[in-house]
């Protein structure tokens, strides 16, 4: 068996064996420069609390940034599609079951009409 | 090839391809920085200005805060860098054969591009700093917002490819090896100057340069999720920027700049790689020359809102329009060729 025989979908190519042997090459390379940089610090001192603009530290839960806030921009920038898809998420299964009927049969009179 | 052997060249040329990647990345910085200071009226650093931050960065103090996850703040720039260089290997430079270049392809070349960005984000995480918990929020919404724009030009290129009978199309060596200028007709042609154009938008993204370096944004997130690296970590996410930067430039010219010099003049087989390389890298400077220097001495930052709708509304459109243009020149194409 061939172990750096590449997998391929008839398009795509892709042979992890390869890609893990760069990779350790690679790391090993990348390590030895991270070695030769220098490793101390001054451990309890003011150097290792958070920068945050020389602002004293407020308790964590009060600088913690919640998951919610994680897509923000994207959810900002998208506000006018979310506009529109939020309330449609009513949490109500007649209504689901009616947008699936309605797209059904969307979908249906698409096919007939042009397919 | 023996197996032995495959892997002895693997190992090989990946140590070169590694040491040319961070060398020539680094000098790609110096060239940026230089010639953006020449467009700002000031004489700039020298071109080694990168090599000597590195080695004074690798002599500085490497503080890893209180707050901060140690194993995972201290892998997250050894990964960026490892898999900034690993996609380096993938892709044609010059005539040299790309060592991996027969062992992935283009639509992995995207996937391993999101490595160094989620690296990054998991440092930003690690290092529990508000700053850097949103820049690294900022650094995810950024990726979801390109990869769109960027998955088009790919999936555009090679279906386009494929249309002309290429065989094996997402392969960086078969697109390589046939410049797509040459296939398409006078539609296609605008088609491709429109994908340009969104491979030109997405790159100081991906490098996190102005206008998409919302992540960093010194003056609102002092730094952002590298806020509270320092030392060799550092010196290691700089290294990373540099070889990115060598990567973008190298798929934006295997992909519409394959051209090899020894192509248009003849010259002995060892004379026509050297010339190749060279003609490669002049190739890349340009490359990053229009998409990032001039891109970032001429324009602010964008909010991070903003950067969403770009990608997702101004550049995707675009990037469909070069799309169906593509898609109209090979059908009149199919139609002429049946009359």
């Amino acid at each position: 068996m061939d172990l750096f025989a590449s997998l391929s979908t008839g398009t795509g190519y892709w042979n992890p064996l390869a890609w893990l042997l760069a990779t350790v090459v690679a790391a090993v390379i990348v390590y030895l420069i991270w070695r030769r940089g220098e490793s101390g610090y001054k451990k309890g001192t003011a150097q290792t609390t958070p920068f945050i603009s020389g602002n004293p530290e407020p308790a964590k839960g009060m600088v913690h940034v919640r998951a919610s806030n994680l897509y923000w921009g994207y959810l900002d920038a998208l506000k006018g599609y979310y506009d529109l898809i939020v309330p449609a998420h009513t949490g109500v299964v007649n209504d689901y079951l009616l947008w699936y009927l309605g797209v059904t049969a969307a979908l249906i009179i698409v096919v007939v009409v042009f397919v | 090839m023996t197996l032995a052997g495959t892997i002895g060249s693997i190992i090989l040329w990946t140590v070169l391809v590694s040491l040319f990647g961070l060398v020539a990345g680094l000098f790609l910085l110096g060239i940026d920085r230089k010639l953006a200071a020449h467009m700002q009226a000031r004489i700039g650093p020298p071109l080694r200005q990168p090599f000597i931050d590195i080695r004074k960065l690798l002599v500085k103090e490497n503080i890893v805060p209180e707050n901060a996850i140690p194993w995972l703040f201290n892998s997250a720039p050894v990964i960026a860098v490892v898999s900034s260089l690993v996609i380096l290997l993938y892709i044609p430079l010059g005539s040299l054969i790309s060592p991996l270049g027969m062992y992935g392809d283009l639509i992995l070349v995207m996937y391993l591009l999101t490595i160094p960005a989620l690296a990054m984000v998991a440092g930003g995480f690690a290092s529990g700093s508000p700053y850097a918990t949103v820049g690294a929020q900022r650094e995810m919404v950024t990726m979801i917002g390109y990869e769109f724009p960027l998955a088009i030009v790919v999936i555009g290129i090679a279906w386009r490819l494929w249309a002309a009978g290429v065989a094996h199309p997402f392969l960086l060596s078969s697109i390589a090896g046939n410049p797509i200028w040459g296939i398409v007709g006078p539609l296609g042609i605008i088609g491709l100057i429109l994908l340009l154009i969104v491979l030109a938008v997405v790159t100081p993204a991906e490098l996190s340069r102005i206008p998409f370096d919302t992540q960093e944004a010194e003056t609102e997130l002092a730094g952002g999720l590298l806020v509270e690296y320092s030392g060799r970590n550092l010196a290691l996410f700089s290294l990373s920027t540099a070889v990115k930067t060598l990567v973008m430039g190298a798929l934006a010219v295997a992909i519409f700049f394959p051209w090899n010099l020894s192509s248009f003049v003849a010259m002995p087989a060892g004379v026509a790689q050297v010339a190749d390389l060279l003609f490669f890298l002049a190739k890349v400077v340009l490359v990053m020359f229009i998409t990032v220097t001039l891109v970032r001495v001429g324009m602010a930052r964008f909010r991070i809102n903003q950067v969403v709708t770009v990608y997702w509304v101004h550049f995707a459109l675009i990037g469909l329009a070069g799309l169906l243009l593509l898609m109209a020149d090979s059908a009149l194409g199919t139609a002429a060729g049946v009359l």
